[in-house]
């Protein structure tokens, strides 16, 4: 029988679904746990653009998040905006989506009430190149953006503005997250403004 | 057949080393190696899929139909590579992150289907096992050698870690995929030198990693 027709295809059943079932299985049991480390990701990100502190453990991340932070839906976002003890808002996160150099990168900007300066910026996913692309989640790169005025178009310097500096070796990396960014001020931004204006 | 342990080692991490002898998983030994950290959890990764893949394989040798051996073989390397990446995604987000979709691409190492076609079809579980843990062995070290001075000349740190006294201005080739074909091909020279007298036919040409 082994090698006739009927075999294989009973072969192949069998042998396929106790895969899928095994595989299954670890899925759902490590499901919650991937879920968490994504939501605790997500949490960190949005509190490194309100420079507060979101190196702290799991417990303390959520905590902080909990107490500043709140979700709003505003020109079709979600944005998250950090409150002070009045409950005014110091600044939003809002999120963006663009094409980078080898997919897709999201992340927050961080950006004050006023919406004329960044408080801060993060990736949350990207599939840049390891060593090279890849960079734009350093902090040196990162920090750059912290303070830097919107008052035209983002360049680099020394053409654009003299305090942000491409990488070295990641040039369309680099310019991705410019135009990425110059597309969300551009368009996102301006309707946020509209509506925070109502 | 009876192989002892000592030659399942020495035949797989360096006789018939699979990066530097075979010229197998190449694609990925250009791909990961510009960090040394990147490189051990690939490399930790492969091991583990190609000794496990190689012991069920193994273990259902003279049950898969001959002419499917290939479909039953990829099937059961991306089940455990598909649990590998699991498995990093839920206990290492950090180490997942910056792999990002290398982990998923063991599928398409050579080395685990080399493996199961070359030895694990006809030989026991527990040999077979052995042979796949240490052709991953083989190819991680080879994976460590190269990021060791891609990493150093690159970066200037040593599995991330600032080598200070060391002060010179690195190499930015070295962080590119073109620096580890020079290293791989020198490396490839050095052992192709050393084993070229015992050898009377001249290197085998036309295979793919």
């Amino acid at each position: 029988m082994k090698g006739g027709p009927v075999y294989t295809v009973i072969f192949m059943l069998v042998i396929s679904a106790v895969f899928t079932l095994v595989l299954s299985l670890a899925n759902a049991y490590y499901l919650p746990r991937i879920e968490e480390n994504e939501l605790l990701d997500d949490r960190r990100a949005v509190l490194y653009v309100f420079e507060l502190d979101a190196e702290g453990g799991p417990e303390e991340v959520l905590e902080l998040f909990e107490n500043a932070v709140v979700s709003e839906m505003l020109a079709d976002m979600e944005i998250y905006a950090h409150l002070d003890e009045d409950e005014q808002v110091l600044a939003y996160a809002v999120p963006f989506t663009g094409a980078g150099l080898w997919g897709t990168m999201r992340g927050y900007l961080g950006i004050t009430p006023e919406l004329d300066r960044i408080t801060g910026l993060v990736f949350t996913e990207h599939n840049e190149t390891p060593g090279l692309g890849a960079r734009i989640d350093e902090r040196e790169y990162l920090e750059q953006f912290r303070g830097l005025e919107i008052t035209g178009e983002l360049a680099y310097g020394p053409a654009g503005d003299d305090r942000l500096d491409a990488i070295t070796g990641a040039t369309s990396t680099s310019n991705a997250v410019l135009r990425i960014l110059n597309n969300l001020i551009d368009r996102k931004i301006a309707e946020l403004e509209v509506v925070l204006d109502d | 057949m009876t192989e002892r342990i000592r030659q399942v080692i020495s035949r797989n991490i360096w006789k018939e080393n699979q990066v530097l002898r075979q010229i197998l998983g190449i694609c990925s030994a250009l791909a990961v190696t510009n960090l040394m950290t990147n490189s051990l959890v690939m490399g930790v990764g492969l091991t583990f899929v190609t000794a496990f893949s190689s012991l069920t394989i193994s273990l259902l040798r003279n049950l898969i139909p001959h002419r499917i051996r290939m479909i039953v073989q990829t099937l059961i390397i991306a089940s455990y590579v598909i649990f590998v990446d699991i498995f990093i995604k839920a206990n290492m987000p950090e180490i997942s992150k910056s792999l990002g979709p290398y982990v998923a691409l063991i599928i398409t190492n050579c080395i685990i289907m080399g493996r199961a076609e070359a030895y694990a079809q006809k030989n026991p579980p527990i040999p077979s096992m052995l042979d796949g843990f240490f052709a991953g062995v083989g190819y991680t070290i080879v994976l460590l050698i190269i990021a060791f001075f891609r990493e150093f000349l690159g970066f200037g740190t040593i599995f991330g870690y600032d080598i200070s006294f060391a002060s010179f201005e690195l190499w930015t080739i070295m962080v590119m995929p073109p620096a580890a074909f020079f290293l791989i091909g020198t490396l490839i020279w050095i052992t192709s030198n050393i084993f070229a007298p015992k050898n009377t036919k001249k290197s085998e040409t036309g295979r793919k990693g």
